[in-house]
């Protein structure tokens, strides 16, 4: 039995990995299909489209968020070219997607190491998965 | 009198809303404001059924699409089997106003046929998954 704690996680995108990743999460749903007919009492469903999405906050030491970043702060128009592969590890484990960073915030306060954070959406399916 | 296509497909509808039409006549109002109405016919016509069908499988939205080519569209009447109808069963049965079968869903109770009022309309939702949209009209076939 192993567990698992922040010393374990990594943060990769495009194959190379993300330095001082403060932390990072993911949530995946699947809408649901409502089936219900007239003659039942109960409500019943059917899977619907699955949405995956996390976040990452990453402490901005040198250019370490740097490429997160650029991908929708910067001065040309987002494009399909800014689709990344993002890989959240644990250990030997992981997920593995294609993503697009929808969200990036960069914050720098008075007595605080500054940092970014952001918010992406995967595209497709994962495409690996070992929990 | 119209050709008969073949039954409805015997699938339970998501929602079903019907108006049971009304009779042929023609109202009068004078300038005083007093209205004389004159009825033309004992059988209320124009019932609509609407019915919804959410989220149902292809092969069922298929059913209802080669149904509707096979009554050659709006131009044929056809059956309504009992699974469109259910769900209502103490409002559908006994109508005691009815000389025939009592069911206040169905249209040959009141010499009325249903016939596709317009198109369904085919929504798709997700792979396998699609939602239908059936608007029946009951008249008086000839």
């Amino acid at each position: 039995m192993t567990y698992y704690s922040g010393k374990d996680g990594t943060l990769t995108y495009n194959g190379s990995q993300v330095a001082k990743v403060s932390n990072w999460s993911i949530s995946s749903t699947v809408d649901t299909l409502e089936t219900t007919v007239l003659t039942e009492s109960d409500r019943s469903y059917v899977p619907g489209l699955r949405t995956i999405s996390g976040s990452a906050t990453v402490f901005y030491y040198d250019d370490a968020p740097k490429s997160l970043l650029e991908r929708v702060v910067k001065t040309a128009v987002v494009s399909e070219s800014d689709i990344l592969t993002i890989k959240l590890g644990w250990g030997t484990k992981y997920i593995q997607g294609s993503c697009i960073i929808t969200s990036a915030e960069l914050s720098c306060a008075v007595g605080e190491v500054m940092q970014a954070s952001i918010q992406f959406q995967f595209t497709g399916a994962p495409t690996g998965v070992t929990l | 009198m119209s050709t008969q296509g073949p039954d409805f497909p015997n699938l339970v509808p998501t929602a079903r809303s019907m108006s049971p039409g009304d009779f042929a006549g023609k109202t009068f109002r004078s300038q005083s404001g007093i209205e004389a109405r004159v009825q033309y016919g004992n059988k209320a016509f124009d019932k609509t059924m609407d019915l919804e069908y959410s989220n149902i499988t292809e092969t069922d939205a298929a059913l209802i699409h080669d149904h509707y080519l096979a009554c050659n569209g709006t131009l044929y009447y056809f059956g309504l089997v009992e699974a469109p109808k259910s769900g209502n069963s103490t409002f559908h049965l006994g109508d005691s106003n009815s000389t025939n079968t009592s069911n206040r869903y169905s249209s040959a109770p009141f010499g009325l046929r249903y016939r596709y009022a317009e198109p369904p309309q085919f929504n798709s939702v997700k792979p396998g998954r699609m939602s239908v949209t059936v608007k029946l009209i009951g008249v008086l076939d000839s």
